[in-house]
């Protein structure tokens, strides 16, 4: 393996080291990638891979390099989520709707991350307009897990998780309305994190729901993560992550009905996470929100009201330019009576007093962030011992409190359970990102000790 | 006058401008009546408040 090749997988620090030094090239990263998502082309990780224009800017990031420019991600391949407006580049949404759609300026996140001096490398694949957990994409192919390509790579963001995890690009844009980046993240096995809500600009993303969406990015390590939150939102958490103490923080891991229906595979590797925060000097205490249990019902009615909103037209005058899924969903929506979407933001207010309630004793929360590991590519339900539940239900349990709430919350690789990787959440205080990322810092150091036997 | 739930929820469909065929209403009812059951336990979580007409 040569250098250029062995870096493709290296952390985006790393790799943005390795490039201001200028001991690989922006180009040859560029080439090293782009055979590498052509060898990867069965996991369906791009709508639009990158191709000659990614070249070209990996060309005036040579210029830039040469002549000593500064810049957090100069030269740096990052790969989109293709519902983020890219100017001069094919934006579908994955959706056939906007199959053709070539916008004329740059999402706001976007802008940030050419500011910095990111190359921006191909749109990935998502479920069809963000709606949905699987990213079984029916327009744009079946997105699969790099793990087991038998299985979900999870989504909405599915194929930033898997250009990530692949080592198809450095680092990855992604979105979360309900779980997008991190049940993802957690399903293939990298980090993702959810800002707080508003915390990174939205103007031209194509909407899902108002009130519940987010922009964030998906990464190889936390470190990473933190640099792409610091350029996504022109401040920095992440820096002041890297100097946040953990000793003496303090650790809530969830329990109750709501983490009940967990696979013991996956509250194992919570369990040992939350130990291991212990010996480390954390202070670690259990905790309990019984209105996380509407939280199932509660996004529901919202998403599907706000949703619908956004989808207003084209679901009645072009319902069969949707896949039969997301058609059900916002036809579905439409039906989504005033008085049941008030009822929502009710149930909404009291989960977030509720949780924040219990952000007076404690400074982060902990919990899985998937209640299963992949899922295989299809599968309909979980069976638990209470009954079945939906996948897609299941898959966004726990965390979808925290888009109703807009808290900061980040899946960090913990391990796996049977092959498959699994995600621990650490959710903080509203715009508590640098509290957030010192904890999960700290539970990607420990993974490798805890790694079960 | 709608009896059926299949019948509600084509008028519902009708109303909200949605031209469902009576196979996508058929699709639709399963999911439909889950979430009516949803909203159902939503209602019924929700402590009864006291409230007053005095706007």
């Amino acid at each position: 393996m040569t250098a250029v090749e062995a870096l493709t997988s290296a952390p985006l620090v790393e790799i943005a080291r390795s490039l201001r030094r200028r001991k690989v090239s922006p180009l040859e990263l560029v080439d090293a990638y782009t055979q590498r998502i052509e060898r990867a082309s069965g996991l369906h990780a791009f709508i639009t891979p990158p191709g000659e224009r990614a070249r070209q800017e990996a060309r005036q990031a040579e210029r830039r390099l040469s002549r000593g420019e500064a810049g957090a991600l100069l030269g740096v391949p990052i790969a989109v989520k293709d519902l983020f407006a890219t100017r001069a580049i094919r934006t579908t949404a994955g959706s056939r709707i906007l199959r053709d759609w070539v916008p004329s300026h740059d999402a706001a996140a976007v802008a940030r991350l050419r500011e910095a001096g990111a190359i921006i490398f191909g749109k990935t694949n998502l479920h069809e307009f963000a709606y949905g957990v699987s990213t079984a994409n029916p327009w744009w192919g079946v997105a699969r897990n790099p793990h087991d390509p038998t299985r979900s790579p999870g989504g909405s963001s599915g194929g930033s998780a898997i250009a990530v995890v692949a080592g198809l690009c450095a680092g990855a844009l992604g979105s979360d309305t309900g779980g997008s980046i991190r049940v993802p993240a957690a399903l293939c096995g990298c980090v993702g994190l959810k800002p707080t809500f508003g915390a990174i600009p939205l103007e031209g993303t194509i909407p899902l729901g108002w009130s519940l969406d987010h922009a964030g990015p998906l990464a190889r390590t936390v470190g990473d993560a933190a640099l792409l939150l610091n350029v996504l939102t022109g401040f920095d958490p992440g820096r002041q992550a890297g100097r946040a103490s953990t000793r003496g923080v303090r650790v809530g891991v969830l329990k109750g009905s709501i983490v009940q229906k967990v696979q013991p595979r996956v509250s194992q590797r919570v369990d040992a996470a939350a130990r291991a925060l212990r010996r480390q000097g954390l202070r670690v205490r259990e905790v309990t929100i019984p209105e996380m249990e509407w939280t199932v019902a509660t996004q529901l009615v919202t998403l599907r009201a706000e949703a619908s909103a956004v989808h207003s037209r084209w679901i009645r005058t072009r319902p069969r330019a949707y896949g039969a899924d997301v058609r059900i969903r916002l036809q579905l929506g439409a039906l989504v009576a005033g008085a049941d979407y008030v009822l929502a933001q009710r149930m909404r207010g009291r989960l977030r007093a509720a949780i924040g309630r219990v952000f007076q004793d404690v400074d982060v929360l902990l919990l899985p962030t998937t209640p299963i590991t992949a899922p295989v590519v299809g599968e309909r339900s979980v069976r638990w011992r209470s009954g079945e539940e939906p996948v897609d239900g299941a898959l966004v349990r726990l965390t979808a409190p925290f888009n109703l709430t807009g808290l900061p919350a980040l899946s960090v690789p913990f391990g796996s359970a049977a092959g498959l990787p699994v995600g621990v959440q650490v959710v903080g205080q509203w715009m508590d990102e640098a509290r957030v990322l010192a904890v999960g810092r700290l539970i990607e150091g420990l993974a490798e000790e805890e790694r079960p036997v | 006058m709608p009896v059926t739930e299949r019948e509600q929820l084509a008028a519902a469909g009708r109303a909200a401008g949605l031209r469902l065929t009576a196979q996508e209403v058929a699709d639709l009812l399963p999911a439909w009546k889950r979430y009516l059951g949803l909203v159902e336990e939503l209602r019924a979580a929700m402590a009864p408040e006291d409230w007053d007409d005095g706007g």
